[in-house]
């Protein structure tokens, strides 16, 4: 059987680029399982997110330890930027299950698959980001989008996440659609011959003229397909009804992680298969980039509800990162991208922890329910003032830094115009990331008090905070540093 | 042999019927039954020029777009029982408590 031979041949070689993502389905499915689900309920409910805590942590350890590579027949490759992304999306799933843990336990909905879906959407997205081939890039997008669609429905009791769920579900699965039609365009006019990125871009620069249009429309629909993923404009429509129905820590979720990961996965599609056709896309994606710019941060000063601001702020940096999506040069657009959304976890993270903090049961997400924090807490206003000024982009903040190298990027490529818009609209985000600030500082607090909800959530809101403060006096250094450890 | 433009057309109708039926019908079954046409258009294509090359890229493709398809309608359905469970419909319209 030399065709069986070499399959596993190929197999036990090609296979230690996945250790990381093959512990996590393994975990996963174990948990799932009698025997597993089985252990996990001998044990008190709340020590299930600790678990899941300590499997993302030894997936990290995998993750560094992976050698670089390319494998499966191209469909897989592990460089700085798989490394790099797959970092972000293990610690947004860590702060996650960490958020997870006190808001299930006051809404009693612990359950040992809310974890383990958790677990399997990670491990789409670490998928995702070292995807070189149509088909795994596909695969490992609706890995990640199906376990979400799930989570975003989970508190299926409640009219307002179940409806977040179908809107979110019906969405992504249109989206799907216009994707997989857009690369079957794509692989049709690249002459049927191949799925391969790095192949798919030299066929498609010897394509016939007459295949232009079909190119084209691919490339758009592709694009159409990205900006749903991650909610630019104009495709940005059911990331504020979800962010708001969902459950706040799959919130929390939903706007780091998926974000992290199919703008990696942008960045190596758009940089490898499409860098011959760069003309098609540069105009539609800075239409992108700007609108998002604009109409993020335009809605965000109206809302009234705090998970709809964050909604719509998390457009507006959408829109700031696609400035780098946009650069000639994949490999610095991906470092910038990376070290923003590095720091927009942090602050994300530490903002939700705060937001499940003062939630009593389910409620009390309202900006107004910010009035009077100063004196009512003072540490976690402190904290949320750190967070609030990092979003902002203020300089000193951790926030600046990031953004500082992402304009200084877009310039060098010579995007001037789109800079100064995203230096204009910046500034309006100021005011209402400071607006939130002046209700914790300057309004009086409202009768009665919220219930406070436990001590793992002060952990995560003082470990963030604290590392948003050393960024702030180290920054420009630790950027440095931290881009060159990771994307090399 | 079938004209590669032909097969285009065919499954550019396809994909169009799909992404008017999306937007238009307001029923969730039916717009989950219209993405599902929007996916075979690209399976059209896929199965259609790796026959024409003659390399089966393509037609793994295919495959595995439809698996993921079958997955996609399973949570989908799962998603609707439970609106139904809790509204007793299946329209869209019905579903307006987010808004702003």
């Amino acid at each position: 059987m030399p065709f069986a031979e070499s399959l596993w041949g190929n197999l036990v070689q090609d296979l230690p680029l996945l250790v990381p993502v093959l512990f996590l389905w393994i975990v996963g499915t174990l948990m799932l399982w009698p025997l597993g689900s089985w252990l996990l309920k001998s044990m008190p409910k709340r020590q299930w997110s600790g678990i899941t805590f300590v499997v993302l942590l030894v997936t990290l350890v995998l993750v560094f330890r992976t050698p670089a590579g390319q494998g499966f027949s191209g469909m897989f490759q592990v460089d700085g930027l798989t490394t790099g992304f797959q970092i972000l999306a293990i610690v947004a799933a860590a702060i996650t299950v960490i958020l997870s843990q006190p808001q299930l336990n006051a809404l009693k909905e612990q359950s040992v698959e809310y974890y383990a879906l958790i677990l399997f959407s990670t491990s789409g997205m670490m998928l995702l980001v070292g995807a070189t081939d149509l088909v795994s890039l596909y695969m490992a997008l609706e890995l990640m989008a199906l376990c979400i669609y799930i989570l975003v429905g989970y508190l299926r009791e409640q009219d307002r996440g179940i409806e977040a769920g179908i809107k979110y579900f019906l969405l992504g699965a249109f989206s799907s659609g216009l994707l997989v039609y857009g690369m079957s365009l794509i692989f049709a006019a690249a002459g049927g011959k191949t799925t391969n990125l790095a192949a798919l871009n030299q066929a498609l620069a010897l394509a016939p003229r007459n295949a232009e249009l079909m190119i084209f429309t691919g490339v758009i629909l592709v694009l159409a397909g990205f900006g749903f993923k991650v909610a630019a404009v104009p495709f940005h429509m059911w990331s504020p009804d979800v962010y708001d129905g969902a459950p706040t820590p799959i919130t929390a979720f939903l706007s780091t992680a998926p974000k992290a990961a199919a703008l990696g996965a942008f960045v190596r599609l758009f940089g490898t298969a499409f860098n011959g056709v760069h003309g098609d896309w540069a105009a539609p994606l800075s239409f992108m980039a700007a609108a998002s710019m604009i109409l993020g941060n335009i809605a965000a000063l109206r809302q009234q509800s705090m998970k709809r601001l964050l909604a719509y702020s998390s457009i507006a940096h959408v829109g700031y990162m696609l400035l780098a999506v946009l650069s000639h040069d994949a490999q610095a657009g991906a470092q910038a991208i990376w070290l923003y959304m590095l720091t927009y976890l942090l602050m994300q993270g530490g903002v939700f922890a705060v937001i499940i903090y003062l939630q009593g049961k389910g409620e009390g997400e309202r900006i107004e329910d910010f009035r009077g924090l100063s004196k009512r807490r003072p540490m976690l206003a402190f904290a949320m003032l750190v967070f609030m000024l990092s979003l902002g982009g203020i300089p000193p903040m951790l926030g600046f830094f990031a953004k500082f190298y992402l304009f200084k990027l877009a310039i060098e490529q010579g995007f001037v115009t789109l800079t100064v818009l995203a230096f204009l609209t910046s500034a309006i985000s100021a005011y209402y990331y400071l607006n939130v600030v002046a209700t914790m500082y300057f309004k009086e607090a409202p009768e009665g008090e919220a219930q406070p909800m436990g001590s793992g959530l002060s952990i995560v809101v003082f470990a963030t905070c604290l590392l948003v403060l050393v960024g702030t006096c180290l920054g420009p250094w630790l950027m440095d540093w931290t881009a060159r450890i990771v994307l090399v | 042999m079938v004209p590669m433009n032909q097969v285009l057309l065919v499954s550019f109708l396809l994909f169009s019927i799909g992404v008017a039926g999306v937007l238009i019908r307001r029923n969730a079954l039916i717009i989950l039954m219209c993405v599902e046409l929007m996916l075979n258009a690209a399976n059209l294509n896929l199965i259609a020029f790796a026959r024409h090359s003659g390399t089966v890229a393509g037609q793994a493709f295919a495959l595995l777009v439809m698996g993921l398809a079958a997955a996609e309608v399973a949570i989908g359905l799962a998603l609707v029982v439970a609106l139904y469970r809790k509204k007793d419909t299946v329209q869209v319209d019905g579903i307006n408590l987010l808004k702003g």
